[in-house]
């Protein structure tokens, strides 16, 4: 792999006399694609650059959970880097051919910052940082849900980017199609009547929209393991696999899930704003309530249900031997007494 | 789940160990949890069984030495009329039978949400109380099952 990377690396730098790759290896965690972290050596007539960079590769098709496009990553991530001032590293390029690594990968650039959000919280080594940090990630939050679509996605290649029919020409048409995906996908995820919940969950959302907000450009995957902080600012928003036009609430959603999920505070801060949500409809002016956000909460859950599920249910049927969709099913639980409460099942203890 | 530890510890943790305590550790590993696999589908129906049969036995043996004398003789005789007697416990269906069914009506009850749905998007209002009651069933089901299965905080390589 080190060898392909280099060649792929010389068509990054074609000013580049001479590349070396040192400190190749993966990155632990993470469950929809396979990454490296690695330090390219340019040696050029000008003289020698590092480069910390990441192989993010997709995994096998068998084993593959999302299923998206480096390609339309790699061009979001540069204009998100051209056009805002999000944090975010740089995207070299993608190589779509598979022949390459084994499957579509892209490299990007590394950056710097603490990859472990858990220092923020519970007694962490960087709980003094974590007002300061959320304040900042909720700031570029909003400057995602504040830049106009067609700057970020000029092609319209995001509205639909699971090519599932969604119709993101107005609001109501996005959450309509989006829920009849949901719906239409239950079969392949219905491995057992124990996921009877996720069915309710669909039918449920169909049947309780709320008001109608701006589509935006959603990160997708909005979550407490997707940024990097440093010195009280976040230094990168990472992970951009999942972005797609959608309705702004999602991401605070998807937070709140995730908050559950890995055992973090981020909607709790900025304290001294009253919270993630407060803070946020500070700066928007949108007063995104509670009950909206558990809506989204949901909505989320459904998004991500549906590809994870799947998976599960294509391990449990023996199409592939992949363990770790075997600890999702166990895992995933977590959501659940949340997803129930949400819900409003009799007898599920507040 | 089983099986699936199994297949892992083969294919991808046996292959990468070097040390030989460890590789024999794995091998051990994998012989045990096999052996739970094949213990588990039968463990309570024997536990039942044999149950009974020691019941049984306790009589009998008591029946055999009748007319002994002695302490001995009258500690077997005891135990014979205390735990040798009483009632029997009931011996579980199969586990494959107990499974097809609580998962045929497993699937009848999604059937239902579907058509409940259907009658609420409709506006029947019998229709949400009668949800609610599918819900009641599934609700603290579902919460013990994630209590019992659920390990840890948190996600793995969540940061």
């Amino acid at each position: 792999m080190e060898t392909q990377l280099r060649e792929l690396l010389a068509q990054y730098f074609p000013e580049a006399e001479r590349i070396e790759v040192t400190g190749f290896e993966p990155i632990p965690g993470g469950y929809s694609r396979e990454t490296y972290r690695f330090d390219a050596h340019v040696r050029t007539a000008a003289g020698k650059v590092e480069h910390p960079l990441i192989l993010r590769k997709d995994p096998p098709a068998s084993v593959s959970i999302l299923q998206t496009s480096r390609a339309i990553e790699h061009d979001l991530i540069e204009a998100l880097r051209l056009h805002t001032n999000i944090p975010i590293g740089r995207s070299l390029g993608h190589e779509p051919d598979p022949e390459r690594f084994g499957e579509p990968a892209m490299v990007i650039q590394r950056m710097h910052g603490n990859s472990r959000t858990s220092d923020l919280f519970h007694d962490g080594p960087d709980t003094h940082q974590a007002d300061d940090v959320m304040r900042h990630l909720c700031e570029v939050l909003v400057e995602l849900h504040t830049t106009d679509i067609s700057t970020l996605d000029p092609h319209g290649r995001l509205a639909d980017p699971r090519g599932e029919g969604v119709d993101a020409s107005s609001w109501d048409a996005y959450i309509d199609t989006t829920i009849d995906y949901y719906v239409r996908a239950f079969p392949t995820i219905n491995y057992d009547p124990s996921v009877s919940e996720i069915l309710d969950l669909f039918l449920t959302l169909r049947r309780t929209k709320p008001r109608a907000l701006p589509l935006v450009l959603v990160h997708g995957d909005f979550n407490p393991a997707n940024f990097l902080y440093e010195a009280g600012k976040v230094t990168a928003l990472i992970d951009w696999e999942n972005a797609r036009i959608g309705d702004p609430r999602e991401d605070l959603g998807w937070m709140t899930t995730m908050d559950i999920l890995s055992n973090s505070k981020v909607m709790d801060h900025p304290l001294d704003e009253g919270g993630f949500l407060a803070y946020y409809n500070k700066l928007t002016g949108l007063e995104v309530t509670q009950d909206e956000v558990d809506y989204f909460t949901l909505f989320g859950t459904a998004n991500i249900a549906v590809p994870v599920q799947a998976a599960i249910k294509r391990r449990v049927d023996g199409e592939s031997t992949e363990f770790m969709l075997l600890y999702l099913a166990q895992s995933a639980g977590g959501t659940v007494p949340n997803l129930l409460r949400l819900l409003n099942y009799p007898g599920v203890p507040q | 789940m089983l099986e699936g530890v199994l297949i892992s510890i083969s294919s991808d943790i046996i292959p990468n160990l070097v040390n030989p305590k460890a590789h024999a550790s794995a091998q051990m590993m994998r012989s045990i949890i096999q052996g739970i696999r094949q213990v588990l589908p039968v463990y309570d129906q024997y536990l039942a069984e044999e149950h009974n049969e020691m019941m049984e036995v306790l009589r009998r043996v008591a029946d055999t030495i009748d007319g002994s004398t002695g302490s001995a003789a009258d500690r077997i005789r005891e135990r014979a009329t205390t735990l040798g007697a009483g009632d029997e416990v009931p011996i579980p269906l199969e586990r494959e039978v107990v499974m097809a069914a609580h998962r045929e009506l497993g699937f009848s009850l999604q059937a239902t949400m579907i058509d409940l749905d259907e009658l609420q998007r409709e506006g029947n209002a019998d229709a949400d109380e009668a949800l609610d009651v599918v819900r009641g069933h599934f609700g603290p089901r579902l919460v013990r099952d994630v209590q019992t299965f659920l390990v840890g905080d948190a996600l793995l390589g969540r940061g």
